[in-house]
């Protein structure tokens, strides 16, 4: 034994041993305090999971506090992602879900392999699924690891379809809206207002996201609470919409539109007795596939009613119907008359046709264009001759020297209405009237656009500024809007040249390139009544802090009266006002108060004004108002392809009401759409019946239309007794 | 340090005039004794925070694992004190014995032994399973050391050298076959350490290394070793690699790692590890048991464990020099170089400069056969120390 060779060796071992422990050591020290933080927040990512929690999306109530948009809680099925990242469990998982969730694992794949859902949170594989299916998930966590159940919202609508178009709808966000609402903090999977007033105000009604913060182990299963934030809900709406008036003017707009339907127009003669449309029959029923109406209260422009057919039932967007059966409720069409998710009343750009004239005569009498103002005069022809002034005469026939009147059914003339001075003008619709005032407001002034500046006074040709989406400005036409249009492609670069006194003619009497929406039609229109004050209409009466109760007695309504109003946003938003005096406004009431109440103008027969027969059996006494029809020609001037509008507006100040109907290829502006508006007045003063407003039963997923055929009470107001009255 | 060892002979405080201050029994380390105890005791602790999560999880009783752990160490002491009692020369006269039944037995779990992902480890005996690898350390320990502790000369000649290769081959290559490269690892280490103080010359061992390295090497090319285990190095190689067939391998080392960092200075205290609470570490209570002490423990926790695997390691050096006799010096440089060998290799996988091998760190990790294979080897140098006045 040599104990000094063996114990050298045993010291190498030791010193060998204290190095690798030492090694150690240093490693330890190392991790556990130079590295530790970092570490530390890497750790607290991972075991920790951020749960976001969305709050209640405020609710949306009528003027009277029913509410128009309610929330339902409910559960969803979720699957961590970790627990499904490998095909394999993923498959084994969905196949033991697809049982209990009565899904295929196909739609289950679906899901995973959808981009809606956010990668870094657990996927929703099914919501709105029932207390048993998640007791039956939770008895079995072992046979399901990650499977969670999180509390929803749903939205529903209980009134739907009434204001459909106003209280909107919800969607996915959409590709291109993207980046924008995840910058707002919102989750790729939550369902934002895509229409009406859940879309402008989605801000409003979305309120603040709270969060719980859990620690979770590896599997993604919850181990304890950390943190939590709760959410804040929404804020409440109250629209201007009174839903009794909303629900009549639907009906009788669709009940219009069907009877409408019934009527044929008559294929006109020439003067050699052929049709002038040979290729159609000799009559053409009419289309009448859409319409829209405005109810204004004309102290604020705010507005109590708005309708657009064909309408739709909101429900459908959180049915859960397939793409397919979607697509057969909603079609997508090329045919502009039978689209559905369009609000006509702020999106619908339409010639206005004698509607306008009002406002060519505001234009004529302010700029001091007639002579002598309202007591000028003129002898109506039934045609008129562009001025020498105007267009050399020796161009006539290569351009549009001659216009004339309406035919009169009595003769199949040109109707010639004699003297008549500028109400008589507007009573009885005179065209030659407002050609005149057309072809020389234009080259008097040497192509100056002085008419488009007199009536963008009235916004046309400018977005009112409603709080909804998807408003179209229309269009005033003046040589830069045609450059514009030729541009574009709309109309040929060869008629984008220029504009011309033809054109100036065709606007001042409502057609031609002009384009509006029949709610800047009533802004305009209100403006008569309320001394020329130009407002912006307005469809949220007021916001109310989250939490309105509901009625205590009435089912469907809240109890505004326990509602904190945040903000009121009914109240007069005066944009500019209109100068009205020296008899201006005066004078285009009392035209448009001739054209309900008559008389018309004698010259060789009577010429009644267009409205008196069809308003004979109004009860103007209690609800004086004044309008004015106006017939718009649709394509290739052909009968069946005019459009009826008819605005008016109330001389009672206990009932300021202005309406405006618009019902598209519906005939004369008398026959379709002044009945429509005729009646809601009626329906305002209490003569005509209304059907109760009630909760809606729930949506039929099986049924072939959007929503339901409606129809109003009593067709009596819109027959009246009008016999035939022209243009 | 080494002078004040050699030459304290006896202990004053236990003299006596009933027995001789020779009596194995008056001569018993008892601080190799204690932090041995001490050892256990944290392991026990640390498996019970690592298996109570899962367990509870799972709707089942959270003591379970740290209960057998206990029952595992009952077991070890009888064992130890049986060892103990024996003199380690009467022991290693029967190699040829055990050296027969330590091959039986890894032969025979070749054939019968219960597979566990991939590898035939164990016996399964009703609820225990029995690793003959681990008590195979302890066998093949004493068996070289006698064959070592035979030759007569200051150093280890070459045919000696030559023929405890071969005695060590046989039984790795059998542990290789489970595969359990882990263990085989250990057997190569205790047999390396044990020539170097028995005096085989440097160029044996360069000689021996260099063709174990060119053996792995061509094992390596040939496709022999098992795609898993090549797994393993690889993942090493690149710890941040997100191949997915490593992904198991990346993330277990990742997630030891931040338990080890997230400790910190002072640890998150007694069962509020969240990584160890949440089962981010696989085989937290036996390879990665290092993970949940320093999680919850922090680095005193950690330099604790490092400390009395240090004074353990200590002690058994001591005794290996007041051996009175080669073969107790060969027992001890044996179980040193093991222990040394394996604490290094499961703390440093664990902080992630070693590449994952299935070694638990002795005495702590969960396990039955290597608590009681360690008891075994303890109880070898304690016997040692009994003996060493005789």
């Amino acid at each position: 034994m040599s104990g000094d060779r063996r114990s050298r060796r045993l010291v190498a071992l030791g010193v060998l041993s204290m190095t690798l422990v030492g090694l150690l050591a240093v490693r330890l020290w190392f991790m556990q305090v130079v590295d530790a933080p970092a570490v530390a927040e890497a750790v607290e990512a991972n075991r920790t999971r951020t749960v976001v929690l969305l709050p209640e999306r405020g609710r949306i109530f009528d003027a009277d506090g029913r509410v128009l948009a309610d929330n339902e809680r409910v559960l969803a099925v979720t699957v961590e992602r970790a627990v499904i990242r490998r095909a394999s469990d993923r498959l084994a998982l969905f196949q033991r879900l697809s049982g209990p969730l009565d899904m295929t694992v196909d739609q289950l794949e679906d899901r995973f392999r959808s981009r809606r859902y956010d990668p870094l949170l657990p996927l929703p594989v099914k919501e709105g699924v029932n207390e048993e299916t998640v007791l039956f998930l939770r008895e079995r966590v072992e046979d399901y690891p990650g499977v969670g159940v999180q509390e929803q919202w749903s939205r529903d609508y209980p009134y739907a379809p009434l204001a459909s178009h106003v209280v909107g709808y919800l969607g996915a966000i959409r590709e291109s809206e993207v980046d924008f609402y995840l910058s707002q903090g919102y989750l790729l999977s939550e369902r934002v207002g895509q229409f009406g007033v859940e879309q402008s105000f989605e801000s409003v009604l979305r309120g603040t996201t709270g969060w719980v913060r859990y620690e979770v182990d590896s599997r993604g299963n919850v181990l304890r609470e950390l943190e939590r934030l709760e959410p804040v809900a929404g804020r409440d709406l109250v629209l201007t919409i009174d839903l009794d008036v909303q629900q009549f003017a639907e009906e009788s707009l669709e009940t219009q539109l069907r009877s409408r339907r019934q009527i044929a127009a008559r294929n006109p003669r020439t003067g050699t007795g052929e049709y002038a449309f040979p290729d159609f029959p000799p009559a053409v029923p009419f289309k009448a596939p859409a319409g829209s109406v405005v109810v204004l209260d004309h102290r604020d422009n705010s507005v109590v009613a708005m309708a657009s057919y064909p309408t739709f039932d909101n429900r459908w967007f959180n049915s859960g119907v397939s793409s397919s059966r979607f697509a057969e409720v909603f079609p997508v069409t090329e045919d502009p008359d039978e689209s559905i998710l369009v609000n006509r009343a702020i999106q619908g750009r339409y010639n206005l046709g004698s509607t306008f004239k009002p406002f060519v005569a505001y234009a004529a009498l302010s700029t001091g264009q007639l002579p002598g103002g309202v007591e000028y005069q003129l002898v109506d022809r039934g045609t008129y001759r562009l001025s020498d002034a105007s267009v050399d005469s020796t161009q006539c026939g290569v351009v549009r020297c001659e216009f004339r009147n309406a035919l009169c059914a009595s003769t199949n003339r040109p109707c010639t209405y004699g003297v008549v001075n500028v109400v008589d003008a507007l009573a009885v619709s005179s065209d030659v009237f407002f050609y005149k005032i057309g072809d020389e407001i234009f080259t008097q002034r040497g192509g100056a656009p002085v008419l488009q500046e007199q009536v963008r006074l009235f916004g046309f040709g400018a977005r009112t500024g409603i709080e909804l989406p998807y408003e179209s400005p229309g269009m005033v036409p003046d040589a830069a809007e045609k450059r514009r249009l030729a541009d574009a492609g709309v109309i040929s670069r060869d008629e984008g040249r220029g504009y011309y006194v033809g054109d100036n003619i065709q606007l001042a009497i409502g057609q031609g390139l002009l384009s509006a929406t029949p709610l800047q039609l009533a802004q305009g229109y209100a403006a008569f009544a309320n001394g020329g004050r130009i407002m912006r209409p307005q469809v949220v009466h007021s916001i109310l802090a989250p939490g309105t109760p509901d009625h205590p007695t009435l089912p469907g309504f809240a109890h505004l009266e326990r509602a904190t109003v945040l903000e009121r946003k009914a109240r007069p938003d005066v944009q500019r006002v209109v100068e009205m005096g020296d008899g201006v406004g005066d004078a285009i009431t009392k035209g448009l108060t001739r054209v309900i109440t008559g008389p018309g103008v004698r010259n060789l027969q009577y010429h009644s004004t267009t409205g008196e027969r069809l308003f004979r059996n109004y009860p103007y006494e209690q609800l004086p108002i004044a309008g004015k029809t106006g017939t718009a020609q649709g394509l290739g001037n052909q009968p069946w392809n005019d459009s009826s509008g008819f605005a008016a507006y109330s001389l009672d100040p206990q009932a300021p009401y202005t309406v405006a109907a618009y019902l598209e290829k519906a005939g004369y502006g008398s026959r379709a759409a002044a009945p429509v508006v005729k009646c809601i007045y009626m329906a305002l003063v209490g003569r005509t019946p209304l059907h109760p407003v009630l909760l809606s039963d729930p949506l039929d997923v099986t049924m072939p239309w959007a929503t339901p055929p409606r129809a109003m009470p009593s067709t009596a107001c819109l027959a009246g007794q009008f016999g035939f009255a022209t243009e | 340090m080494s002078l004040v060892a050699r030459t304290r002979r006896t202990r004053p405080s236990l003299g006596s005039l009933n027995s001789s201050p020779a009596d194995p029994w008056r001569n018993i380390d008892w601080v190799l004794m204690g932090v041995s105890a001490l050892l256990a005791i944290i392991g026990v602790a640390a498996v019970y925070s690592a298996t109570r999560p899962v367990l509870v999880r799972q709707g089942l009783d959270p003591y379970v694992f740290a209960e057998r752990q206990v029952i595992f160490f009952i077991v070890a002491a009888a064992v130890m004190a049986l060892v103990m009692a024996l003199d380690y020369r009467w022991i290693a006269e029967r190699s040829n014995a055990l050296y027969a039944a330590t091959l039986l037995a890894l032969v025979l779990v070749l054939i019968v032994g219960a597979v566990k992902s991939g590898a035939r480890l164990s016996f399964d005996v009703g609820p225990i399973a029995i690793q003959p690898a681990e008590f195979a350390k302890a066998s093949l320990l004493v068996v070289m050391a006698w064959h070592l502790s035979e030759e007569r000369t200051d150093e280890v000649s070459y045919p000696r050298f030559v023929s405890s290769l071969v005695l060590v081959g046989v039984p790795l290559v059998l542990v290789v076959l489970q595969p359990d490269l882990g263990g085989a690892s250990v057997f190569v280490a205790a047999a390396a350490g044990m020539l170097l103080v028995a005096g085989a010359k440097i160029r044996y061992i360069v000689l021996i290394s260099t063709l174990g390295l060119m053996t792995l090497a061509a094992a390596l090319f040939a496709g022999l070793v098992d795609r898993y285990q090549l797994g393993r190095l690889e993942a090493f190689l690149n710890q941040n690699s997100t191949e997915s067939r490593l992904q198991p391998l990346v993330y277990q080392v990742r997630f030891a790692k931040r338990a080890v960092s997230s400790g910190g200075v002072t640890g998150k205290g007694w069962l509020e590890g969240p990584l160890t609470n949440g089962g981010y570490v696989p085989l937290q209570w036996s390879d990665f048991v290092f993970s949940a002490i320093t999680e919850q423990f922090g680095m005193v926790g950690g330099g604790t464990v490092l400390g009395l695997v240090a004074i353990m390691m200590l002690r058994i050096w001591r005794t290996a020099q007041l051996s009175k006799d080669d073969l107790g010096t060969y027992l001890c440089a044996g179980v040193f170089t093991m222990l040394l060998w394996q604490v290094f290799q499961n703390i440093a996988m664990t902080m992630g400069i070693m590449p994952v091998t299935g070694l638990p760190l002795p005495l702590v990790s969960y396990g039955g056969s290597g608590a009681v294979a360690w008891a075994i080897m303890l109880g070898l140098v304690q016997s040692v120390h009994m003996r060493r006045l005789r």
